[in-house]
């Protein structure tokens, strides 16, 4: 369905200059797909990673400006300029990115925008090179004169040049959506989405935030540029009012309107916007379109409102406002001074009724007539659960050594000066009342929190201050109290973020779909859905995280951490909200762990998982270490006693 | 040193502007952490209404109604810009909205009052003051004082009433104050209404010294934002000093290095701000729990 | 056989008839939103008051004229969008408009390549009507910036004797292409103006520039904006207790100045093609039409809307003398035009040439001051007697 789909466009694409032989649909398809480039590669950032950018504008006009500086002062052509606007927008953008990203929301908005208003001032300041504000023109390659070799295209020389630039366009609009669609298919998309669902958990697993939303910003500015070229020939003059601040703000209309997190949608919304204010300057077409707007609201709503009767009055109310906006188009007699209101009023109106854009809203509406495509079957297996290299860990000394760990938060020590160590091979339980620091121990541990004071060396090397990502990538894995899994991947995407570390093929090799990339991704699938068999959830394997029942989360957030390969795991109360049998499961699996080599720490309520499976136990209480030894000693010990009966902390698990 | 002086006084009425309308972006996120992207556009609004208000009754009654129209203004939008969002966690959502909201409110200036810059009568000569030297407009002074003002009783405000309490209550955790019987969705809309209040009053405030009209806010909005992200989105100090940092290394880059970069330094500042202290100059970071 | 022809004449004359009585199809685009809006919307209702009258006397060879406006919001791409429109989609004879300079340049090259002449209403940047060489299609009714910047210094040092000229421009190409054209013109001269000062279109301070001129001593400013930045500039002169003249292009006109300026913006002087006084009866009609239409008591823009409804005419002319809305055609017309075209700026003769196509020369703008709140001539004997029709020149 969809490959025929595809097929479909393609066709049409081709013929088009054929079957509409005007120039101004041609250029208006031209620049639709440009502007498609920009926002496809904004929808990256926006829509995958979840921050929002206002700096696009600039970085397209980076792009427009390279190959304008190039024609104009070194008389350098189109395919010259591509590669070099790709190099100068992708060295913007990290430039952009490097300082920008570590900041976030709002914050990173503002810095985006900051960037966007100096190269803008930029442009126009530094006439020697950009000829400032009087623009620069340049003209349209004519590729190949190839009217006497087919004579039957009866054209004229400009519209071959035009029509060779449609082409090249379209064949650059493919070649992105190729390239992204592979991008996002591939390790690096399953880490753009992770790290929006939950960035704590990304660096825990060893993919590190920070610098894969610098990655997802620099490709998606390498797009800008790129779309920036072909902007420059396809306009033929550029100025630096043309990449103001409002254009970023269409940009991010576009993908929201269109529909995040796919390719339609965003050509769908650069569609819009580029052809919105020649709809909204001729009354009769506007009134066209609210008509078959209302049209389409009236069809939807009715189905809708049969299919479920109880959200009647919810349908009723968007039904109703398309109506009176035809009827409103009716009324009206001349648009210009209210366009922007009717603008205005349809973002609202997309805003509160099609959240997930106009893609999402036809989607959801087509889930129900066409059956989605069968994600590739993945069948794990025995032999590839665990690493082909068991972990190798020194006998005899201690795996991780906590000395003198204290944790300060304003006035109050959640950890005072606490001694942990944890021999290779065992089971560590760590306990204590709610509030007693264990949590905080296992931030620290896995570099959440720097520790005011204090040092933690995991194999004898100092870990305390490195980054989670590093940390997690020297081998100690963790679950969460709460669980942190990524909700809108698969259970299988989610065990193959967990497997970043075991790629080696770059970004180069995933959008060239080198061999290298292929077999990496099959033996990570393999892997993954290996792992997934061994916490039993493989019958699940393609079902969103986030529809899981608790219990599962829980053993998927532990097959998750599993495939960092890791020689250290830290469990988070992995009996948390689970069923009897559940934790009998629980036990049997953290057994088989423990027998493959890998050591563990336990925080656990359930004092009988704890007892069962630990050597040793430490208990916390007010961010002190109050007692450790066997689990026997432990529960005999007076202080724990009291810790858990007496006091205002009575919450004994 | 008389030339510096002069800079520095200019500076300071800009940047008081500036970080008035700063403060009121600061309001909204504090509770709800979203901004109104039609901050600019509030002031603006409220300019307007001001401007149409004063021919009637004169400087000091058109104040408590533009007021007035403010509070209202602000619910209005959060009622349709940003409940909808909050509800939904949309973060797109409630950006998209302010937005277009703020579109939408220019575009009906534009119709009501025309599309050209209008000239807003001072309530007070518009000679310039003279100190040792320094020229000052005397409403310049008003700006600077005025909008202290605004921001110390909204801060007093804040503090003292009930309503302050619940805001605190709300900023630190939404879910907690709603279990506590706070109306969390009504204290969001009030901080929308006491944002657009400021904005409003920033409008009457600045609009005899900046001239009014239906473009007034885009570039006040902008500038503003920028403040409220060096001095941090949860500092009152900050938008202050924000302000006043902005304002004055725009007169000062303009005057000793070129008109042309005028803008430049500041925004470069702003940068390098956000590198060493990620939340703001006065802005605290918050503990990550997990 | 004899059948089959007596049915394709009948079609053909069907058709022909048809074809005359369709209307003739001019676009015309300007900002009719945002900053620019008010010289977008006067040049609009000037065209429009022009259609009016030549509609009501029976139209162009008997089609009516209808117009086809377009919003470019001052931004180039939408002015690129508009450009692909009118003349694929519309197809439209020709198009008048264009207010902003940048948008002219991005735009008129759709034109160009289509053979469709343009009327360039307002825009004054220089490069504008020599964009491409001869056949050109782009035409101009304004006085373009090499004109403006001439009077404006010859006004500031050879009239008045000033030494020492500061430039205040806007960082827009409108702003800088100006200042340019500024220091060209006073290079003439052997003048190097004492500071040259940009400012941002929103800005509200302007102490940082005004100092930088003050200090380095400027007797006199001359400036190249539009007119709330220029009011402002106007009203920090006042805040700083410094005051000297203010010279600069048209738009020191605008209502947007006058008003906001008030007594600070009295005495600036500008450029004119057209004043709102009715010294002849062509201009006295004009402005009473003008005012009975769109209610209003000043023009906003005068300029604008009076070389707005004069370009109508000249296109008038032009297809009549054409005989035929072949753009070709017309762009010949327009270069050899026969009949004189007596418009509110001036007597258009023989306005344009295959190699000149500036309706404007430098001796038809008069200085204009502003006093008592409306631009009023500044030199009275600029207009005395004979003078004021002024004319171009023969080629």
């Amino acid at each position: 369905m969809k490959r025929l789909a595809t097929l479909a466009a393609i066709a049409a694409a081709v013929l088009f200059p054929f079957l509409v032989t005007s120039p101004y649909y041609l250029h208006l398809v031209v620049v639709i797909a440009i502007f498609s480039i920009v926002t496809m590669g904004l929808d990256i950032v926006f829509g995958y990673t979840g921050e929002v950018s206002l700096g696009h504008a600039a970085l397209f006009g980076v792009g427009a400006y390279t190959a304008g500086v190039l024609a104009f002062q070194f008389g350098l052509g189109f395919w010259i300029a591509i590669p070099c606007a790709i190099v100068v927008a992708l060295a913007f953008g990290a430039l952009l990115a490097l300082p920008a990203l570590r900041v976030t929301g709002p914050y990173l908005a503002m810095v985006t925008l900051a960037f966007g208003t100096i190269v803008a001032i930029l442009i126009n300041e530094m006439t020697f090179l950009t000829n400032g504000p009087l623009g620069i023109s340049l003209s349209k390659p004519l590729f190949a004169d190839v009217r006497e070799q087919l004579p039957f295209l009866e054209m004229s020389r400009p519209r071959l040049r035009d029509v060779e630039y449609y082409y090249v366009v379209m064949a650059s609009f493919a070649l992105v959506v190729l390239v992204i669609n592979r991008l996002l298919a591939s390790r690096f998309g399953r880490a753009f989405e992770a790290l929006r669902d939950s960035p704590i958990a990304s660096d825990c697993m060893g993919v590190s935030v920070y610098r894969h939303k610098v990655l997802a910003f620099v490709l998606s500015a390498g797009f800008a540029g790129f779309a920036g070229v072909l902007f420059a020939y396809s306009e033929q003059y550029i100025a630096p009012n043309n990449f103001s601040f409002e254009l970023s703000i269409q940009f991010l209309l576009a993908v929201t309107m269109g529909g995040r997190k796919s390719r339609v949608g965003p050509v769908l919304g650069a569609a819009i916007v580029v052809y919105l204010p020649n709809l909204l300057a001729d009354i009769g077409q506007f009134r066209a379109v609210a008509g078959s707007i209302a049209a389409v609201a009236v069809l939807s709503g009715g189905w809708r409102m049969i299919k479920l009767p109880e959200e009647r009055l919810r349908t009723l109310v968007p039904v109703l406002l398309c109506l009176g906006f035809f009827v409103f188009s009716l009324l009206l007699e001349k648009i210009t001074d209210y366009k922007l209101t009717v603008f205005g009023l349809m973002i609202l109106f997309m805003v509160y009724y099609l959240p997930e854009g106009i893609w999402g809203f036809v989607r959801t509406g087509l889930a129900g007539f066409v059956s989605a495509p069968a994600p590739i079957a993945a069948r794990g297996d025995d032999a590839n659960v665990w690493s082909a290299t068991a972990p190798r860990v020194a006998e005899g000394r201690a795996l991780l050594e906590v000395k003198h760990i204290t944790m300060q938060f304003g006035g109050l020590k959640a950890l005072d000066n606490i001694d942990l160590t944890v021999m290779p091979g065992t089971i560590h339980g760590l306990i204590g009342p709610n509030g007693s620091g264990k949590s905080t121990m296992m931030n620290v541990l896995t570099g959440i929190y720097t520790p005011t004071a204090g040092a933690v060396a995991f194999e004898g090397q100092d870990i305390q201050g490195q980054t989670p990502s590093a940390i997690a990538g020297a081998g100690i894995a963790r679950t969460f109290q709460n669980v942190q899994l990524f909700g809108e991947l698969s259970l299988l995407q989610n065990i193959m973020v967990g497997l970043n570390h075991f790629y080696r093929g770059g970004v180069a090799d995933v959008a060239l779909a080198t061999p290298r990339a292929r077999r990496e991704e099959a033996a990570a699938r393999l892997r993954a859905a290996s792992l997934l068999r061994f916490v039993g959830l493989e019958a699940l394997a393609h079902e969103e995280a986030r529809n899981l029942p608790y219990g599962k989360q829980r053993l998927l957030e532990i097959a998750r951490a599993l495939a960092l390969d890791p020689k250290l795991l830290l469990l988070d109360e992995p009996a948390a909200g689970l069923t009897a049998p559940d934790i009998k499961e629980l036990i049997a699996i953290i057994h088989k762990i423990r027998d493959h080599g890998i050591t563990l720490i336990l925080i656990e309520h359930h004092m009988d998982v704890v007892m069962t499976l630990s050597d040793t136990v430490t208990v916390l209480d007010f961010g002190q270490k109050i007692a450790e030894g066997k689990p026997a000693e432990v529960q005999a010990d007076a202080k724990v006693i009291a810790a858990y009966l007496g006091g205002s902390h009575a919450e004994a698990a | 040193m008389q030339i510096l002086a002069q800079l520095i006084a200019s500076g300071i009425a800009v940047g008081m502007i500036y970080g008035v309308i700063a403060f009121g972006y600061q309001l909204t996120f504090a509770t709800s952490k979203t901004l109104n992207f039609g901050q600019g556009e509030a002031l603006m609004l409220g300019s307007l209404v001001g401007l149409t208000v004063v021919s009637f009754t004169g400087y000091w009654i058109m104040l408590p109604i533009v007021l007035a129209f403010g509070l209202v203004q602000g619910a209005v939008v959060e009622r349709l810009g940003v409940r909808q969002a909050i509800r939904t966690k949309s973060e797109a959502g409630w950006i998209m909205a302010t937005i277009a909201l703020g579109i939408i409110f220019k575009n009906l200036a534009e119709n009501i009052w025309g599309r050209d810059a209008l000239k807003f009568p001072s309530p007070l000569p518009e000679a310039p003051l003279s100190f040792m030297g320094v020229n000052v407009l005397p409403m310049e002074v008003v700006i600077v004082f005025g909008a202290l003002a605004m921001m110390l009783l909204v801060e007093v405000f804040n503090r003292r009433s009930i309503y302050g309490k619940a805001v605190v209550a709300t900023a630190n955790d939404r879910d907690a104050a709603g279990l506590m019987g706070i109306n969390t969705s009504l204290v969001i809309t009030f901080s929308y209404s006491l944002s657009s209040m400021t904005a409003a009053f920033a409008g009457v405030l600045v609009a005899p010294v900046t001239l009014t009209g239906a473009a007034m806010g885009g570039a006040l909005g902008l500038k503003a934002f920028a403040v409220a992200i060096i001095g941090g989105l949860s500092s009152g100090m900050g938008v202050v000093v924000g302000g006043l940092i902005l304002g004055i290394t725009e007169t000062l880059t303009g005057y000793y290095i070129s008109t042309g970069y005028k803008d430049v330094p500041g925004l470069v500042l702003l940068l390098l701000v956000l590198s060493f202290k990620p939340s703001g100059l006065f802005g605290s970071a918050t503990i990550k729990k997990v | 056989m004899l059948r089959n022809l007596t049915v394709a004449l009948a079609l053909s004359t069907l058709l022909t008839t048809t074809a005359l009585a369709q209307p003739v199809k001019i676009g015309l685009t300007g900002p009719f939103t945002g900053g620019s809006a008010s010289m977008g919307v006067s040049m609009r209702d000037g065209v429009k008051l022009a259609v009016g009258e030549i509609n009501k006397a029976g139209g162009i060879m008997g089609r009516q004229i209808q117009l086809v406006e377009r919003d470019d919001e001052a931004k180039n791409e939408v002015g690129v969008q508009i450009a692909q429109e009118l003349i694929n989609k519309e197809q439209v004879v020709a198009t008048l408009g264009f207010i902003n300079t940048g948008v002219a340049l991005a735009s008129q090259r759709f034109y160009q390549e289509a053979e469709i002449p343009v009327l360039n209403n307002v825009a004054t940047g220089t490069a504008i009507a020599t964009q491409f060489k001869s056949p050109n299609y782009i035409f101009r009714t304004s006085a373009n910036d090499q004109i403006q910047s001439a009077m404006i210094a010859s006004e500031a040092v050879k009239r008045q004797g000033f030494k020492a000229p500061a430039i205040l421009a806007d960082s827009t190409n409108y702003g800088q292409l100006g200042r340019e054209d500024l220091t060209k013109a006073l290079a003439l001269s052997n003048i190097k103006p004492v500071a040259e000062e940009k400012f941002n279109i929103g800005d509200t301070d302007m102490t940082a520039q005004l100092l930088r001129a003050k200090q380095a001593g400027a007797d006199v400013i001359l400036t190249y904006a539009i007119g709330p930045e220029l009011a402002q500039i106007a009203n920090g002169m006042a805040k700083l207790g410094w005051k000297v003249p203010m010279i600069g292009s048209w738009t020191l006109s605008m209502a947007t100045f006058i008003d906001n300026a008030g007594a600070n913006g009295e005495g600036a002087m500008m450029p004119q093609t057209f004043i709102q006084t009715g010294n002849t009866a062509k201009r006295k009609g004009f402005i009473e039409a003008y005012q009975a239409a769109y209610k209003v008591d000043r023009i906003p823009s005068p300029v604008s809307a009076a070389q707005g409804y004069d370009s109508v005419f000249l296109l008038k002319a032009a297809i009549e003398q054409a005989k035929s809305t072949d753009g070709a055609k017309i762009r010949a017309a327009l270069e050899n035009l026969q009949t004189k075209v007596d418009g509110v700026v001036t007597v258009y003769d023989h306005p344009y040439t295959a190699t000149d196509h500036e309706a404007i020369s430098g001796n038809i703008p008069v200085f204009g001051v502003v006093k008592g709140g409306r631009v009023v001539v500044a030199h009275e004997d600029d207009i005395a007697g004979d003078k004021a029709v002024r004319v171009k020149p023969k080629n």
